[in-house]
């Protein structure tokens, strides 16, 4: 009838839907850091615990790589920054043929695989130091400084983007009103076009870490035999996978948060400030609403937040509840294994040749010793393979080691 | 090279020459030590036999085919089959993803742009952006506690009952085709969104009340004006859905492999760099051989990518 | 103290694009001096080169007698207010004043004192600290002059500053504009397409027609003498009757046209052989509503329409042909001429009327 309510409706729904595709499987792993059970899942829930957190922070490798993820980060904001606005500057001034050109080949970065990138890199780098006869040791084969260079060549891209995108924004007639009154145009750039781009300056920086600290593709051939933060990850999870990853989830995501949250209360208080909307609005009138509205203080706020959550969870102790679910787990392992050894005596005195056949299991850990296999669903004795899991039955034989 | 001169002296005229250096010398370091160089040596790399060391600059350090040889080939007379299916695979499941994410991105990158206003659509670019804040391995992670075998799916459709024992969503593909389309939809969002919103309201109005139905609104209104940012965007997430490696390497099926797995093999696990060197030029030239005659048949130029 | 501008044949080309055209003409010291044409004319060109962000193709521009050939625009003794004032968004009312000072180094406090006083004299005392965007349009045109004052230059160039402005600001702001430049005795060099402002600022006009001056001259001059047809029709309203010459005496021309004989004064003091086809310019509130006695160019014309607007009367008429237009003051009477009031007879002096040939090119910086 009302074709604007129907169409309404209808994106309120699939927003809804989208939003769920977006943000269920983070929400769900969140879940899984609190779950007790060693292989991450909702289901069954068996203790809720904050030990992982502990297990995460235990991980050596894992704390290196951030270490060396955040100078890398650094570095690549030092370096992608400068070379973004150039490129930015060079194709505003550029007229149109060579400023297509260019464009297509600062942006082609971006198209680029980031495996042909890394790859790129260190046989370009490896070719220099076989012509300057440099050994193992020098700076070419520092897994650091190839990953910034590697990074920098399309991360610079990124930034270029956000700066062509402010410097469309820019009346080029500022920057002659400066000259004409009398500033050399290194003034008139320090003190016109400079301020003017700061914002530009500061989410492409921010924007340059990000995508620094998160690369993979790049880093785990530039890197050679070090490792950063998400290469380091990368292989924990590639060779199984424990809740400890829920809990960096969870880091992360609060982080996140709170820096979403930081930043929109602060984008909100400027937008207030820029329309003279602060004095107006009735809400704003109220001084403690406003002192609550700051940014610093939603800052401040989030973190105290923060810090009772961690303080609570660390005084939380699962174990008499992991206790008590490795008891009943052992009571059933032990009434399976009967249950088992019942059936098979059964089974083999029926037809004696029939085994197991553990050859094409799929699973890069081997399922023969995963006793899941052990308890089938079906009454006859499946060949190991049954189990799809490549990592399913990773997890089964810690669950059964007793936890100090 | 006059030009060159004049757009330098231009730059200097207008911000000075201290910055028209750093332009200058920033951008050429840019495009020819960490764009141009780097390709050449790869190229140059892929045509060299894989030798020790000591061998280097020897004899036998000449330029060889035998790195494309053995894609089209392998070791023995017939094709490579193997190599050459997992490119086509690859090639074809980034084609899927790809449209998978336009069709999942295209309505909501129309409400945010048509639909949404004040408080909401904040939340919404927010919520569009805080997921892609998050680690790439970490997402791939929580597909894999999703769609595991005792994951959380496994989990609720055997309680719930609707299947017994695990279906094996890692195998199916199902895991690594819903992680790569959730990794990029963020890129395609943002694309097609750019694109419609600078379509004037009233003119779906216009056709809305001249009778058009929801669907030929879209059709031939909504859709020539999203379709420079449609092509970008799927320029971009078939681009990096191609040469993706985390995810396929997390959630990827064990008999089943990214074209990106196997330079990975060549060059960590065999040691082959100049064979890894060529695969990956192959997995480059022959991307954007692809995205350039789909942007041919589009009748897309490259400006259009990353607006 | 303040400097003539000397353009010395200067042409400015953009490719095979001819903005300027041979710009030959000199602005004295202190002068209000305004370039009037139409949009796309060069003039905007012509002041982008005086200021020094356009270089000429030929010719040069001599400020104070000095060649200012690879002078940049940062060491002319020039300042420009720009169309859209290019005020800094990013700083206060009264940095946006001192950045001329800044830039020559001068000490923080100086330059607020300076600013102050700029702030002073353009009757915006105490908005220093207020952000440029919350100033009204007329206060940040103020501004934008102030901040150009404050670079101490020798001559000041405005490139259609009032043309953002609604029209009772813009009639305020041209005496505004006048009162200081009479104050500070500066060389002021106005660009406008707008004839109102240009004829009740400037001292000289020079008029510009695609990238050519047709005239240089005061006010009144280019109003009632104009010199091509182009300045005739382009500055004030005009009447055209087009002709074809039968003698002339001294400065009198007179004409056969359709309406019949007419006499005006030879524009530019050209001579017309007899039978040149020329044309005769007659400003509508030069025509009048002739009386029975005798008076000089006489001739019939029929009214179509009627405009009363109180103070002023236009009469739109049909002579032969012709449309024509006819203003003039209310006297007061209620039985006026209107429509339908059957042929009426009109006439107007030949002093007041300027014959001209075709064509614009002609006598373009004679």
């Amino acid at each position: 009838m009302n074709r604007t309510a129907g169409g309404g409706l209808f994106s309120l729904g699939y927003a809804l839907l989208f939003f769920a595709f977006l943000f269920g499987p983070l929400i769900i792993m969140v879940i899984t850091a609190f779950n007790s059970s060693s292989f991450p899942r909702v289901v069954p829930w068996e203790c809720f615990t904050t030990e992982w957190f502990g297990v995460l922070i235990a991980n050596q490798r894992l704390m290196w790589g951030l270490w060396t993820s955040l100078w890398i980060g650094i570095a690549v904001v030092a370096l992608s920054v400068p070379l973004g606005l150039a490129g930015a500057l060079a194709l505003a001034d550029l007229g149109p043929s060579w400023r297509a050109g260019l464009y297509a080949v600062l942006i082609t970065p971006i198209l680029i695989p980031g495996v042909v990138i890394g790859i790129s890199t260190i046989v370009l780098w490896g070719a220099i130091a076989r012509v300057f006869g440099a050994g193992y040791d020098s700076v070419i084969f520092n897994g650091i400084f190839l990953t910034l260079l590697g990074q920098v060549s399309f991360i610079a891209s990124y930034t270029m983007l956000i700066f062509i995108s402010r410097l469309q924004r820019f009346d080029s007639t500022l920057t002659e009103a400066a000259l004409d009154l009398g500033a050399t145009p290194g003034q008139a750039f320090r003190k016109v076009l400079l301020p003017f781009l700061k914002p530009a300056i500061g989410s492409a920086a921010f924007i340059a870490f990000l995508a620094s600290f998160e690369n993979y593709n790049t880093t785990v051939f530039t890197i050679l035999s070090g490792n950063t933060f998400t290469t380091a990850l990368a292989s924990k999870v590639r060779l199984g996978t424990d809740p400890s990853l829920s809990a960096l989830a969870v880091i992360i995501i609060a982080l996140t948060l709170i820096g979403a949250m930081v930043k929109e209360a602060d984008t909100r208080r400027r937008e207030r400030l820029r329309t003279g909307r602060m004095a107006r609005a009735g809400v704003y009138a109220s001084p403690l609403v406003r002192l609550v509205a700051h940014p610093a203080a939603v800052f401040i706020l989030l973190g105290a937040l923060a810090g009772l959550a961690i303080w609570q969870g660390g005084r939380h102790d699962a174990s008499a509840c992991r206790a008590e679910i490795l008891r009943e787990k052992q009571e059933t392992q032990q009434r399976l294994l009967r249950e088992q050894q019942e059936r098979m005596r059964q089974f083999q005195q029926q037809s004696p040749a029939v085994a197991p056949a553990p050859g094409n299991n799929p699973s890069p850990f081997g399922g023969a010793f995963n006793p899941n296999s052990l308890a089938p669903p079906a009454p006859a004795a499946p060949p190991a393979g049954a189990n799809p899991s490549p990592f399913g039955g990773a997890f089964a034989p810690k669950s059964l080691a007793p936890k100090p | 090279m006059t030009a060159l001169r004049r757009i330098f002296s231009e730059m200097t005229s207008r911000h000075g020459l201290g910055v028209a250096l750093f332009v200058a010398g920033a951008v050429l370091f840019w495009v020819l030590v960490l764009v141009v160089l780097p390709q050449i040596a790869m190229l140059d790399y892929s045509f060299r036999h894989n030798l020790p060391r000591a061998e280097l600059g020897g004899p036998r350090d000449a330029h060889t085919l035998a790195n494309y040889r053995y894609f089209l080939f392998g070791n023995g007379a017939g094709f490579n089959t193997l190599d050459m299916g997992v490119l086509l695979k690859t090639l074809a499941a980034a084609v899927f993803v790809t449209l998978l994410d336009i069709l999942i991105c295209y309505p909501i990158a129309f409400i945010l742009a048509h639909s949404a206003s004040g408080v909401g659509l904040r939340l919404m670019v927010i919520g569009l952006i805080v997921p892609f804040w998050i680690n790439e391995i970490l997402r791939a992670f929580a597909f894999r506690v999703l769609f595991g075998a005792t994951g959380v799916i496994n989990g609720i459709g055997q309680a719930l009952g609707f299947w017994s024992t695990p279906v094996d969503f890692v195998r199916a593909d199902v895991a690594l085709y819903a992680g790569l389309a959730y990794a990029y939809v963020l890129l395609m969002v943002f694309s097609i969104y750019n694109a419609v919103e600078t379509l004037d309201r009233n003119q779906i109005e216009a056709a809305r009340d001249m009778g058009a139905s929801w669907w030929r609104v879209h059709w031939r209104v909504v859709l020539p004006i999203a379709k420079p940012g449609i092509a970008s965007g799927a320029t971009m997430v078939f681009m990096l859905t191609a040469g993706a490696l985390a995810a396929p390497q997390i959630l990827g099926g064990p008999s089943n492999l990214w074209f990106t797995q196997l330079i990975y093999q060549w060059f960590n696990d065999a040691g082959d760099w100049q064979r890894g060197s060529a695969y990956a030029t192959i997995l480059l030239v022959v991307c954007l051989v692809f995205v350039f005659l789909m942007m041919r048949v589009f009748r897309v130029s490259i400006a259009a990518i990353g607006r | 103290m303040t400097k003539d501008v000397v353009l010395d044949h200067v042409s400015i080309r953009f490719g095979s694009y001819t903005a300027v055209d041979n710009a030959h003409l000199s602005i004295q010291g202190g002068e209000f001096f305004s370039f009037l044409g139409p949009s796309g004319c060069g003039k905007t060109t012509l002041l982008r080169c005086i200021s020094g962000f356009v270089q000429p193709t030929e010719g040069r521009v001599l400020i104070g007698g000095q060649d200012m050939r690879n002078v940049g625009p940062n060491k002319r003794p020039t300042a420009l207010i720009f169309q859209n004032l290019a005020l800094f968004p990013l700083l206060s009312v009264a940095e946006n004043i001192a950045f001329p000072l800044e830039v020559r180094g001068v000490s923080r406090k100086n330059r607020r004192r300076r600013a102050d006083e700029l702030l002073e004299m353009i009757a915006l005392p105490g908005t220093g600290d207020k952000k440029v965007h919350e100033l009204s349009g007329g206060q940040r045109q103020r501004v934008a002059i102030a901040r150009a004052l404050a670079a101490d230059p020798d001559i000041l160039l405005l490139d259609e500053p009032l043309s953002a402005l609604d029209l009772k600001l813009r009639q305020h702001m041209r005496t505004e504009l006048r009162a200081i430049q009479q104050r500070v005795g500066l060389t002021f060099i106005y660009i406008t397409h707008d004839q109102g402002e240009a004829l009740t600022m400037s001292d000289r006009v020079a008029v510009m027609n695609a990238g050519v001056i047709e005239q240089v001259g005061d006010p009144k001059t280019i109003y009632n003498r104009p010199r091509t047809p182009f300045v005739a029709s382009f500055v004030g309203e005009t009447n055209r009757i087009p002709g074809e010459v039968v003698s002339q005496h001294g400065t009198t021309v007179t004409l056969s046209t359709p309406v019949g004989p007419l006499a005006g004064q030879s524009g530019g003091g050209r001579d017309h052989a007899p039978g040149a086809a020329c044309q005769l310019f007659i400003r509508p509130e030069q025509l009048v509503v002739a009386g029975d006695g005798a008076s000089p160019n006489r001739f019939a014309a029929d009214c179509t329409a009627e405009e009363f607007e109180g103070s002023v009367q236009t009469l739109h008429l049909k002579a032969a042909g012709l449309p024509l237009r006819l203003c003039r003051m209310n006297a007061g009477n209620v039985a006026v001429a209107g429509p339908g009031a059957g042929a009426l007879t009109l006439s107007f002096d030949p002093e007041a009327a300027i014959v001209l040939p075709y064509g614009t090119e002609a006598d373009a910086a004679a």
